[in-house]
């Protein structure tokens, strides 16, 4: 094969990124240190010293953490049983936790609308027995954008949870009891560390996902804003384009420090070395 | 006239040279194996010739034309892989005829061709079989139908036998030397195992570290190896590195300190700069008697361990030249401790680089 | 020990009541009679799956997702098969920056590429909103292509590509009679793979719309705002049969492990 071949095959693919992603990103990244032609971090003092677009920055944050230590929580049990079902039944589990992944995340997130509205499914179910007296204000919360998010992403963490678990070999739990560790201790040494990798893996896509997600707070976050809409709002709403910019900036630094220090935990923390 | 001639080849990977002015000559009609351990570079050279690689400088010629520059899909070799390389999608007519129909030969001569080959390979009937539902030999005498069907001019065989088991694994090299023979075809054979090789080649080529050490009929290498590498390559033990080398009465004389032995001339004492006598376990004595005998070198020792092989047993025995390894047929064995003189039939000595 | 699993058992049945029972709710609704969503309605009635073709912007969004999500499919393969074949064939200098270059699109966030170009394949390449559209489908769409292809390549004996060679056949003669054939199943499972990451997405083409131009999801979104009748909930009843549909097919071709390795 010549080196001119296999250029051939990549360039096209390449071209075609570096000019409609790359360059853009670049950009707009760059674009954030400049104003009137000339150098400024104007911007990011502004971001970091404005008490409301901290304030996003926190709600962000806050739900992203709560959303990722929920599917983190639910979705590690639900996954270990899933991983140690037959294979007919682990099919049919997988398949169902995929099918609401691959389901658009606007018809996800309308759902928890009807659900969670003023007369919404929950209240009405509240109100019939009789356990409030007036509605709750659940719906245009952070805490129904959690809901959304943990919706959007548990499906996530247990698929991902269970192709580390299923590699397991289960034999491992059987000699750790053979050494005498009861079957709860055997699955706090053995199971838990073994799928910390995959944990790490899993919680990387849920936080990283819940901190950029759009769809889920547009519908559920009402006039709460989190940094996705807030960039949203200023490119298109407030055609503030130097500030989007700044917030789409600290949006991708912010992921690459998320993936780049979680992958650096994983290495160290899993126990294969 | 050689039909192939690799001229002063070298192979580089990375700056890192596989073979480095590799010089190959092969006759009309030949089955040439390269035989060496892994990375010896006998794979590179059998995919240098195929034209999977290219050379770096030299030559490579065949039929009196230069191929060294002609793409792999122009040269109209025949080539059987390690893993087959079946067409997975394709059934066993379609594999074999996928030749013929690059071709553009006609439907009814692929069909009367692939037949006959089929027949050759003793796999008529197979013909619309997949190649999933095949046996590791079958699949290997499919691939090897599709290598011949196209009639090349040159047949690779790439360690072809390596994935079968040990029975089938002979059948099969039988079968491969039946076939190449009827058809005359000229083939080059690499493997590691040095008993398939052996058996099947009219040359063998021992290679290491990208150089061909030796190149010579089965029966010539077996008795007379020309260096130390293919002497323990091919099974003998015990070696002896002596400081002079000098000419007598029509024998070989050969001194290391005190010791003095003689070899007879033979091939395998022609190697005029060979100081290093070569022997294998079945070739040497041990024995408690004293009495000089006849045509042998002797030497002092002691048995340091006896093993039973079942036919024979062996010792090793500790001498002032290091431990020499020797398998001797008897009733009842030495005992480890025991004094013993140890016998060098000089007509087996074989000097080695 | 039974007792334990009995427990995990009750909690996974609920896990996935919580997964699931939300689309099973909006299904039902969709059948709704009344003009507000119920649940559980109040009757029976296709009235709200009528109304999505009488919503002339449903009908032309959807022709621009389909339109978008196919033909920007279409690039991706044809940018994403060479290198993906590249990547997986050869080992060359720069092999792992390259693979990042591919991956990067599903690295950095949907919402900040859509801005980025807006900013720049929009306004300062001057493209119109439809190629703008296009394109921006196909960037998203490419990680997924290569990443599918690429790991039904890893499983392709390269013996087998350099027989048709030896065989007589030329470099593009073995691709297509002997490489595509045998990743058939790989490449169709990518497109659909890709196709549904492409139809659903909002990130990109909230900022891709103007006169005229926008997707399904968008329009689904604003619609939303507006109006809370049963209309969006019998649109998603059927973007769930579509889902259902692909993901059949989907496992069939290559079975559901692709979702569960990373």
């Amino acid at each position: 094969m010549r080196k001119t071949g296999l250029y051939l095959l990549l360039l096209p693919g390449v071209l075609f990124l570096t000019l409609f992603m790359v360059i853009p990103i670049v950009m707009t990244i760059a674009s954030t240190f400049y104003q009137d032609g000339s150098f400024t971090i104007q911007g990011y003092l502004q971001f970091l010293t404005d008490a409301y677009f901290l304030k996003i920055m926190l709600t962000t944050l806050q739900v992203s953490l709560v959303t990722t230590i929920a599917c983190v929580l639910i979705g590690f049990p639900a996954a270990y049983y899933i991983s140690k079902l037959g294979p007919r039944k682990k099919g049919i589990l997988l398949a169902l936790a995929i099918f609401p992944l691959l389901t658009s995340s606007v018809v996800r997130s309308f759902s928890w609308m009807i659900i969670l509205g003023k007369k919404g499914l929950l209240n009405s179910s509240l109100l019939a027995i009789g356990l409030i007296d007036k509605p709750l204000e659940i719906l245009y919360t952070p805490t129904a954008m959690m809901i959304g998010l943990i919706h959007l992403f548990l499906p996530l963490i247990i698929i991902t949870l269970v192709g580390v678990m299923e590699n397991i070999d289960p034999d491992l739990l059987k000699a750790a009891e053979s050494l005498g560790a009861s079957k709860l201790t055997a699955f706090w040494k053995v199971i838990v560390p073994l799928s910390v990798p995959g944990l790490i893996i899993g919680s990387i896509l849920v936080f990283v996902g819940s901190l950029t997600a759009y769809t889920t707070p547009a519908l559920l976050g009402g006039k709460q804003r989190v940094i996705s809409t807030f960039l949203y709002q200023n490119a298109i709403t407030l055609n503030d384009w130097h500030l989007a910019s700044v917030i789409a900036t600290i949006m991708i630094v912010i992921t690459f420090v998320v993936i780049y220090f979680m992958n650096k935990l994983a290495t160290k923390l899993n126990p294969k070395g | 006239m050689a039909l192939l001639t690799l001229d002063n080849v070298s192979v580089a990977y990375d700056n890192q040279y596989i073979l480095q002015n590799f010089n190959l000559n092969i006759e009309k009609g030949q089955l040439i194996s390269l035989l060496g351990p892994s990375g010896c570079g006998k794979t590179t050279t059998l995919r240098l010739i195929a034209g999977f690689l290219e050379a770096k400088d030299g030559r490579f010629m065949f039929e009196g034309k230069d191929y060294t520059r002609v793409p792999v899909n122009k040269r109209n070799f025949g080539f059987v892989f390690q893993s087959y390389a079946l067409f997975p999608h394709l059934s066993v007519f379609d594999n074999v005829a996928f030749g013929l129909r690059l071709r553009k030969i006609n439907e009814t001569e692929v069909k009367t061709r692939v037949q006959q080959i089929l027949e050759v390979v003793s796999l008529g009937g197979y013909e619309k079989r997949f190649p999933k539902e095949l046996s590791g030999g079958q699949r290997q005498r499919v691939a090897i139908a599709r290598a011949l069907v196209i009639q090349p001019d040159l047949l690779l065989f790439d360690e072809p036998l390596s994935n079968l088991d040990a029975n089938l694994r002979i059948n099969m090299r039988v079968e491969i030397r039946r076939i190449q023979q009827e058809l005359g075809i000229t083939t080059v054979y690499v493997s590691h195992d040095q008993e398939e090789c052996f058996s099947i080649s009219d040359q063998v080529a021992i290679m290491n570290k990208g150089v061909i050490e030796q190149l010579d009929d089965p029966a010539t290498i077996f008795k007379y190896p020309k260096t130390e590498f293919i002497a323990r390559f091919i099974g003998f033990t015990n070696f002896i590195d002596f400081a002079e080398r000098t000419e007598q009465n029509g024998e070989i004389g050969l001194r290391v300190g005190d010791h003095h032995f003689t070899a007879s001339k033979n091939p395998g004492t022609a190697n005029p700069s060979g100081k290093k006598c070569a022997m294998r376990p079945d070739d040497l004595l041990v024995t408690t008697e004293e009495s000089a005998e006849l045509g042998m070198n002797r030497l002092r020792g002691t048995v340091k361990v006896s093993t039973f092989l079942g036919r024979s047993y062996q010792y090793v025995v500790e001498t002032e030249l290091g431990d020499f390894t020797v398998n001797q047929e008897m009733e009842t064995p030495y005992k480890t401790g025991l004094n013993v003189n140890l016998l060098f039939p000089k007509d087996k000595v074989v000097l080695v680089d | 020990m039974q007792e334990k699993n009995r427990g995990l058992a009750l909690f996974t049945s609920l896990v996935f009541l919580f997964l699931l029972g939300p689309l099973i709710i909006i299904s039902f609704t969709s059948f709704e009679p009344g003009s507000v969503l119920k649940f559980p309605p109040e009757g029976f009635s296709w009235r709200w799956y009528e109304n999505i073709f009488n919503v002339e912007m449903f009908m032309t969004t959807f022709k621009t997702s389909m339109f978008v999500s196919l033909f920007g499919n279409l690039l991706a393969l044809l940018l994403g098969i060479p290198a993906a074949y590249a990547l997986s064939r050869f080992d060359f200098r720069g092999k792992g920056i390259l693979n990042g270059i591919f991956i990067s699109p599903v690295l950095i966030p949907g919402i900040v590429m859509g801005f980025a170009m807006l900013k720049y394949v929009i306004v300062v390449y001057n493209l119109p909103i439809y190629a703008g559209l296009l394109v921006g489908h196909t960037v998203l769409m490419l990680p997924f292509i290569i990443r599918v292809i690429a790991s039904s390549l890893s499983n392709f004996d390269f013996a087998i590509e350099e027989a048709a060679l030896s065989l007589g056949a030329g470099r593009l003669e073995t691709f297509f009679k002997v490489v595509l054939p045998n990743i058939r199943s790989g490449i169709i499972a990518a497109i659909l793979i890709a196709f549904l990451e492409s139809f659903n997405n909002v990130d990109i083409s909230v900022f891709m719309t103007g006169p005229g131009v926008s997707t399904l999801p968008i329009q689904m979104l604003t619609y939303v705002e507006n109006n809370f009748d049963p209309t969006i909930a019998a649109i998603s009843v059927l973007l769930m049969i579509l889902t259902a549909i692909l993901m059949f097919i989907i496992e069939r071709l290559m079975g559901l492990s692709y979702f569960t390795k990373r």
